[in-house]
C-alpha cells in the first residue's frame, strides 16, 4: 500500500497530465455532441416520425461496441486524438439528443401559444422560451453522457487516444512486472474520480443555470 | 345602445371579417363557413356558442394563428389577410385560458415581451411595466420581480392581461380568459376587467362558452351555431328580449329575466342615501345621527369612508361592546357589480340591503332589494316595448338568422308573452338557489 502511495507521488505530474488530457477529450466530445444533438433535436422534435428515425439512427450507433467503433475509426481518421474524439462524440449523442427532444416537447403548449400569439417568431420562441425551459432536461442528458464518456474514453487508448487509458493498457499488458498493477489501479481510480468530479460539477452547474422560476 | 346586428358597411368597424372560411386538412366540412362579422371600435364583442361552434378557431384566425382557407381580415381598414403574421400579432393583445406566462421569466420580463420585440428603450419599458401592474391592481414593488409560480391563478390572469396590453395594441383577443378560475375570483376579475375597459377602451373580441359571462361582459354578443354560422349578433338586452330563433332561445336557456339583472350595473341605478358615522365616533353622536334620520340603522365607516358595521338603536344600548364590534358586519358591493351580484349578496347575507363602494372602497350609497325589484319591473316594461315595436320587424332582416326569422318571430312572440310570469318564477327559483349558496 505504501508502495502505491510512493508510486502516486513519484508519477504525480504524469498522472495529472493524463487526467487533464482525459478530461479534455471528454469535454470536447460532450461540447460537440451537445451542439450536434441540440441542432438535430430542434430540426426534428415537432415531427413525430422524423424524430423517431433520428433517435433510432443515433441509438444504433450507440449500440456498436466501443472497441469495434474505435477500430472502425482507424481507416477513416487514423490514430490519435481525432478518431478518439469522434467516436466519443458519437456515443455521447444519444442521451443528449433524447433528452433535448423530450425537454423541448415537454414545454407547456399554452406557453408556446401565448408566445406565438404575441408575435414571437419561430427562432425567438426557440431561443427565448423553448430552449431555456428545456435546459434542465438537456443538462441531465449531458450529465449522463459525460459520466459514460469518461469510462469509454479509457478504451480510446487502443487507437492511441489521449488520457488515462494509456497507463491502463500498458499496465494490463505488463501485469506481473513491478509497477504494472500500480499503473492499472492508479488509472482506474483516476477515471472513477474524474467521473465523480464531473457529476458534482454538473449538479452545481444545473442548479446555477436553471432559471429561478422553474426550480 | 339599440339596434346593431351585422352592420355591414359600418365605418366604425375596427376589425372586419369578410367571408372567412377554414377547412382543416383531412376534413370534409368547413370548420368555419363563410363568416362575416364587424367588430366595432372600443366595444367588447363576445363570441359565444356550444363546443364545436368554432369560436376559438375564429378568434385564432383574427390574429392568424390559424390561417383562413378563404376570405379576408381587415384591421383598422387595412387588409391584413396576408401581411407578416408575427408583426400583425404584435398589434393585438392575446389572452388565453391557461394564461401561458413564461415560467422562467419574472413578471416584469413577461409583461415586457412585446415592447422588447418592438425595440423600446429600457427606461420606457420599465415605466410601462409599473404602470400596467398598477392598472391591473398589483403593486409593482411587490410583484415585478416575482415569478409566475409565486402568484395565485387570479393574479396570473391579471398579469396575462397586463402583458397583452403592454404595447398598447388597439385590439385585445381573449379566449375564455376567466374560465379556469374559481367562481368567486372569476366574478371579481370580470368586474375589474369591465372597470379597466372603461379606462382603456380597447376593441375586444372575447370567446366564452358561458352565456351568463357573455351577457355580463359583452357590448355585443355573436351567438355562433355550427361552423361559426352567426345565429344572432346583437346587444345582450336585445338578444334576451328577442332571441332570433329557436337555437338562440335554447342557448340562452331558462331564466332570461334573471339573466337580464346582469345587464344593469349597480352604478346605473339610484342608490339610497344612508346616515354614516365614523367608527371612532362617540356613542351619543351615533345615536343622535340615528334619531335624525328616517332609517333604522347607521353605517359606521373608517377614516377612508370604507363601510365597517351596521348598527341600530338596539346595538347602541349595549354599552359594554365597543362600537367597532357592535351590530352587523357590513358586506360591500363594487359599483361595477351587476344587480345580479347585488341580489345574490343580499340573499347570502340575509340583509335586505348592501353598501356600495367605489374603486377605492369608499362608501357611495346603499342598494336594497326594493331597488332591484324596481329595476326588474322597469326592464320588463322596456322589453315589452321592444317586443311591441317588433311588429313591423324593422330589425329582423338584419339578423343573421333571417331565413328562420319569420317563424322565429312568431315563436319569439308567444314565448315572450309567457316570459313575464316565467321571469317571476325564475326569480323565485334563483332566490332559493342563492339562499342555498
Amino acid at each position: 500500500m505504501s508502495d502505491f502511495r510512493e508510486y502516486l507521488s513519484y508519477r504525480r505530474d504524469h498522472l495529472l497530465e493524463q487526467t487533464l488530457e482525459h478530461a479534455q477529450l471528454v469535454l470536447y466530445a460532450i461540447a460537440t455532441a451537445t451542439v450536434v444533438s441540440v441542432l438535430i433535436a430542434v430540426l426534428v422534435y415537432r415531427r413525430e416520425r422524423v424524430a423517431a428515425v433520428a433517435l433510432a439512427a443515433v441509438g444504433a450507433l450507440f449500440t456498436v461496441p466501443s472497441l469495434a467503433l474505435f477500430a472502425l475509426m482507424i481507416p477513416i481518421f487514423g490514430l490519435g486524438f481525432r478518431p478518439a474524439f469522434i467516436a466519443l462524440t458519437v456515443y455521447a449523442l444519444l442521451p443528449i439528443l433524447r433528452n433535448t427532444i423530450v425537454g423541448l416537447r415537454s414545454v407547456d403548449s399554452a406557453v408556446i401559444e401565448s408566445a406565438q400569439g404575441m408575435g414571437m417568431n419561430r427562432l425567438r420562441r426557440l431561443v427565448k422560451i423553448e430552449l431555456p425551459l428545456a435546459w434542465p432536461v438537456i443538462i441531465t442528458g449531458m450529465r449522463v453522457s459525460t459520466v459514460m464518456t469518461v469510462g469509454i474514453a479509457a478504451i480510446a487508448a487502443y487507437i492511441n487516444g489521449p488520457g488515462l487509458g494509456g497507463d491502463m493498457l500498458e499496465g494490463l499488458a505488463r501485469i506481473g512486472a513491478p509497477v504494472a498493477l500500480h499503473m492499472v489501479l492508479a488509472s482506474i481510480l483516476l477515471v472513477v474520480a474524474l467521473a465523480l468530479l464531473f457529476d458534482l460539477v454538473y449538479l452545481a452547474l444545473g442548479k446555477l443555470t436553471t432559471p429561478k422560476g422553474i426550480t | 345602445m339599440t339596434a346593431g346586428a351585422t352592420s355591414n358597411g359600418d365605418s366604425r368597424a375596427l376589425i372586419r371579417l369578410e367571408n372567412l372560411s377554414k377547412r382543416f386538412p383531412g376534413q370534409k366540412q368547413n370548420a368555419i363557413d363563410n363568416l362575416s362579422l364587424d367588430i366595432p371600435e372600443g366595444e367588447i364583442v363576445i363570441l359565444v356558442g356550444p363546443s364545436g361552434s368554432g369560436k376559438t378557431t375564429t378568434l385564432r384566425m383574427i390574429n392568424r394563428l390559424i390561417e383562413p382557407t378563404s376570405g379576408r381580415i381587415f384591421l383598422e381598414g387595412e387588409d391584413v389577410t396576408s401581411v407578416n403574421g408575427d408583426k400583425l400579432r404584435r398589434r393585438m393583445g392575446y389572452v388565453i385560458q391557461q394564461i401561458g406566462l413564461f415560467p422562467h421569466m419574472t413578471i416584469e420580463t413577461n409583461i415586457a415581451t412585446v415592447p422588447r420585440m418592438l425595440g423600446w428603450d429600457t427606461k420606457r419599458i420599465r415605466t410601462r411595466v409599473r404602470e400596467l401592474l398598477d392598472l391591473v391592481g398589483m403593486d409593482p414593488e411587490v410583484y415585478a420581480k416575482r415569478y409566475p409560480k409565486e402568484l395565485s391563478g387570479g393574479q396570473r390572469q391579471r398579469v396575462g392581461v397586463a402583458r397583452a396590453l403592454a404595447a398598447d395594441p388597439p385590439v385585445l383577443l381573449m379566449d375564455e380568459p376567466f374560465s379556469a378560475i374559481d367562481p368567486i375570483t372569476r366574478a371579481r376579475l370580470q368586474n375589474e376587467f369591465l372597470q379597466l375597459q372603461t379606462k382603456i377602451r380597447k376593441t375586444i373580441v372575447f370567446v366564452t362558452h358561458d352565456i351568463d359571462e357573455a351577457i355580463k361582459m359583452g357590448d355585443r354578443i355573436a351567438i355562433l351555431d355550427e361552423s361559426s354560422h352567426v345565429a344572432q349578433y346583437d346587444t345582450p338586452s336585445t338578444i334576451l328580449a328577442a332571441p332570433a330563433n329557436a337555437f338562440v332561445e335554447d342557448f340562452i336557456g331558462a331564466g332570461a329575466s334573471l339573466k337580464r339583472l346582469n345587464l344593469t350595473h349597480v352604478a346605473d341605478v339610484h342608490l339610497l342615501d344612508w346616515p354614516t358615522m365614523p367608527v371612532s365616533a362617540e356613542r351619543d353622536s351615533v345615536r343622535a345621527a340615528l334619531l335624525r334620520s328616517d332609517k333604522g340603522s347607521v353605517l359606521l365607516v373608517d377614516d377612508a369612508r370604507r363601510p365597517q358595521r351596521w348598527v341600530n338603536a338596539m346595538d347602541l344600548e349595549h354599552g359594554s361592546i365597543p362600537l367597532a364590534e357592535s351590530g352587523l358586519e357590513a358586506p360591500v358591493m363594487q359599483r361595477t357589480a351587476t344587480l345580479y351580484d347585488a341580489l345574490n349578496e343580499m340573499l347570502n347575507s340575509l340583509q335586505g340591503a348592501t353598501a356600495v363602494v367605489d374603486e377605492n372602497g369608499a362608501f357611495c350609497g346603499v342598494i336594497d332589494i326594493e331597488t332591484v325589484a324596481a329595476a326588474i319591473r322597469k326592464m320588463r316594461e322596456e322589453a315589452r316595448l321592444v317586443y311591441r315595436g317588433e311588429g313591423g320587424s324593422p330589425r329582423e332582416p338584419a339578423l343573421a338568422g333571417a331565413e328562420r326569422g319569420g317563424d322565429g318571430d312568431v315563436r319569439g312572440g308567444s314565448d315572450f308573452g309567457g316570459a313575464a310570469p316565467g321571469g317571476g318564477d325564475d326569480f323565485g327559483a334563483a332566490a332559493a338557489g342563492g339562499g342555498d349558496a
